[in-house]
């Protein structure tokens, strides 16, 4: 506003235009064009890759505008709808429409998806803001080379896709110290998923007696079903402390498996039992060295090159519902390994954080509350200090101009703010509110100098400054796996800023003011 | 009447600037001995909280009897601590924070226990650190410090070019950072890896401000060297306060709600509160030292 009413009096300087534009592209940045808080709707954030409304085309991501033709501005609009539609009797019909497109669909019950409402801006929060998971994992006894950690970022990204977790984020890390670490992230809080997928190794060896016939892995297993008639739970029993559920899926074996079945199955002897004919010895599903379940071979499969087999498995529970659950459980994550294969190591979770959803709300409030409680205190310094309202106002405006375009950087490098990123933003405000002190002190100063010759002296001053600064937060990028990676990406985003873009703008408009 | 004031603090100033030196000599040494046997007593430069030696910490949602609960867990968990968090308006406790180094399965299942009800992610929060992860990440913090002292130290030589002035600005952070430290070890604070960070900032705070003295007297015009000096703590000191100032505001507001920021600001108000004395004693006399025996 300030620059607004310089420019009825003056012309505006490149400097000061330079500032303008690179707000005006932050603003575009964080709330796109039109701005993102303007849109109505609900974002679908996941779709079931298995429902009908996936295959129609609906997807992750989409803002769903209206439901049989009724608008739709946040979640409670739609839970309210869906819950007069669902369940019902017999199929019914609806309506999507998304943003670009309509889909139309018949079923008994809601279409499988969630939806959030929209978000007020592009700016992403981290883990500790907006909840989630994280964990730091290292091979247990062993030192991994880059290769191996990136051989393992494979095989787990994988498995987390298999296992159907989206919103996943495997990365390798590195410290200081030359250790490397796997971060695996995860939005929303699911750790127990997380531990399951990586606590255990996930070697599966099928053996007959000390034989292997098959493992884990594309290379012995060429497909595995998911669902429909191949796969799923086809008996619950009640047993003394509750139920017991049996799962089975069909797998494919490469020719090459088949091929070992065979000449492991040729040399067993058949056994004549009440339920049919077997032979002498099972088939036993290990999953890291402990047996899963035992299968009979019926006499038909000695000696043949068969590519299908069953797998099969049981999940326990107090309810025969829980039973069920633990089942399908135990069932996809017996699939998942099979598909993606081992682990090349075992795994050691180094550190392990879970933070609630809830609780990240309350915090960004109170950290905007600091922030403009911060700024306003020191607008009021300046104010009483220097007595030159317009001056104090340009401080303001600077410092509000920096906070903008750091976050719109951010939003631009899809940067995620978590609190160190928020202290550093804090850091890099400071450190600008301390240059243009020194600037708006220069410019005051009695002395027979120009005040193009002062500005110069303050930016030897303001480079001095920003130099040593820099060069103290270098080493933070490495450290402790990251975890403050963003403290030093902020504070670096916004000094370079403060140097390059607003403070020169800043010396202009104090030129205008006081020259 | 001004005149008459700034000329007799002039006086006073060139009478004693090498007697103020004292204090923050005699501040130094006591921070070096505090430090000497505090590291002979605890064999570590600071007090770690869990972040630092590996152990769970549990947020639970809900109102606690703090005291009550450390009771009661305590012969169950290793070195169990309790706090609360409160709104901000209200004044009403809106959390539970337990700290514990045991492992989170156990610390977990014994709160369960006590709760009578399951933790899951909708009312708690649970962050764990193993021992020798932390151990790793607290030397690679000292290293981080040390490098940006290292780091800061050639830019400030490369800037200035003069052994004397440059070292002045190097001794004045140092001595930021170590009084900073004695002050927080004698608080009894427990220092998490944010706060280490915090005594990262204060290298830059405090830089700035020794840059603009130094700038000002090193490159100063026809002025004297007293009116330089001055001039340099006028726009300095209004630098100082403003971060102070505005470093206190948001700690109030804060305070109860995140620990990991109300320590940060904590040790940056302590570490700017150190920088004035550093910087318009350490710094100034130091210079004006060198300025004096150059004439």
């Amino acid at each position: 506003m300030v620059y607004g009413k310089e420019k009825m009096k003056i012309k505006l300087t490149w400097k000061i235009w330079l500032l303008i534009i690179a707000v005006a592209l932050s603003l575009l940045s964080i709330f796109g064009m039109p701005p993102i808080f303007l849109q109505k709707g609900v974002l679908i954030t996941s779709v079931d890759s298995n429902s009908t409304i996936f295959e129609e085309g609906l997807r992750q991501g989409q803002i769903i505008m209206e439901i049989d033709g009724v608008k739709i501005n946040n979640v409670e609009d739609f839970s309210k709808i869906m819950q007069e539609k669902f369940p019902s009797e017999e199929n019914v019909k609806t309506i999507i429409t998304t943003k670009d497109s309509e889909y139309i669909l018949f079923s008994k019950s809601p279409p499988e998806i969630t939806v959030s409402d929209i978000p007020k801006s592009y700016l992403k929060t981290g883990l500790d803001l907006s909840g989630g998971s994280r964990a730091l994992v290292q091979a247990k006894d062993k030192k991994l080379t880059s290769k191996e950690l990136n051989d393992l970022i494979e095989i787990t990204s994988n498995r987390f896709n298999e296992f159907g977790l989206t919103d996943v984020k495997v990365l390798p890390v590195s410290d200081l110290a030359g250790n490397h670490y796997m971060s695996i992230e995860i939005a929303g809080a699911t750790p127990k998923d997380l531990e399951k997928l990586i606590s255990e190794q996930g070697k599966f060896e099928a053996k007959i007696g000390n034989e292997t016939v098959f493992v884990g892995g594309e290379k012995d297993i060429t497909s595995v079903a998911r669902s429909g008639q191949d796969a799923g739970i086809y008996s619950c029993n009640k047993i003394q402390q509750g139920y017991v559920c049996n799962f089975r899926f069909g797998i494919y074996l490469s020719e090459e498996a088949a091929k070992r079945h065979a000449k492991i199955t040729e040399e067993l002897e058949v056994n004549s039992t009440s339920q049919g004919n077997y032979l002498s010895k099972t088939l036993d599903l290990y999953l890291d060295d402990k047996l899963v379940d035992s299968l009979q071979i019926s006499e038909g499969l000695k000696g043949r090159v068969t590519t299908q087999v069953q797998i099969t498995g049981s999940g326990i529970g107090p309810t025969k519902n829980d039973a069920i659950e633990n089942a399908e459980d135990e069932m996809k994550q017996l699939q998942t390994v099979l598909i993606t294969g081992s682990l090349p190591f075992k795994l050691e979770i180094v550190k392990l954080d879970t933070i609630s959803p809830t609780w990240g709300k309350d915090f960004s409030k109170t950290i905007l509350f600091a922030a403009i409680a911060a700024i306003f205190a020191v607008f009021l310094i300046i104010l009483i200090r220097f007595r030159k309202l317009k001056s104090s106002i340009a401080i303001f405006m600077t410092s509000i101009s920096e906070i903008i375009i750091i976050l719109g950087i951010a939003s631009l490098i899809r940067w995620d703010l978590d609190l160190p990123s928020i202290a550093g933003i804090l850091a890099a405000i400071g450190t600008g509110v301390d240059d243009q002190i020194v600037i708006l002190d220069e410019s005051k100063r009695n002395t027979s100098l120009s005040i193009k010759q002062r500005m110069k002296r303050a930016f030897a001053i303001i480079l001095g400054a920003y130099f040593t600064t820099l060069a103290s937060l270098i080493p933070l990028y490495w450290a402790v796996a990251g975890l403050f990676k963003g403290f030093a990406i902020t504070t670096i985003i916004g000094i370079t800023t403060g140097v390059l873009i607003t403070r020169p703008a800043f010396s202009d408009v104090i030129k205008k003011i006081e020259g | 009447m001004k005149e008459n004031i700034k000329k007799r603090l002039s006086n006073f100033h060139n009478k004693y600037y090498k007697l103020l030196l004292l204090i923050p000599l005699l501040i130094l040494l006591f921070s070096f001995i505090y430090m000497g046997v505090f590291y002979s007593k605890n064999k570590d430069f600071i007090h770690k909280d869990i972040s630092l030696t590996g152990g769970t910490s549990i947020t639970l949602d809900k109102k606690l009897d703090t005291e009550e609960l450390k009771k009661a867990l305590s012969d169950k968990l290793e070195d169990i601590n309790t706090r609360k968090i409160y709104d901000l308006v209200t004044r009403e406790q809106t959390a539970t924070i337990i700290e514990t180094r045991s492992g989170p399965d156990r610390a977990k299942e014994v709160l369960e226990e006590y709760l009578g009800e399951e933790l899951n992610e909708e009312n708690s929060s649970i962050e764990f650190t193993g021992s020798a992860l932390s151990e790793s990440f607290y030397r690679q913090l000292l290293i981080a410090i040390l490098f940006a002292l290292a780091f800061m130290a050639i830019v400030v030589f490369i800037i200035f070019k003069t052994f004397v002035p440059s070292i002045a600005v190097i001794i004045s952070a140092f001595a930021d950072i170590l009084m900073t430290l004695v002050l927080v070890n004698i608080l009894g604070m427990e220092i998490s890896s944010a706060g280490i960070i915090a005594f990262l900032m204060i290298i830059g705070y405090s830089v700035d401000t020794d840059v603009l003295l130094t700038n000002r007297i090193l490159k100063g015009e026809n002025s004297s060297l007293n009116e330089r000096i001055f001039n340099a703590f006028k726009t300095g000191i209004t630098m100082t306060l403003t971060s102070l100032i505005a470093i206190v505001f948001a700690l109030i507001i804060v305070k109860s709600f995140s620990t990991v920021l109300s320590q940060i600001f904590t040790i940056l108000s302590i570490g700017l509160f150190f920088d004035i004395l550093n910087t318009w004693i350490t710094n100034v006399s130091i210079l004006k030292w060198y300025m004096e025996k150059k004439k």
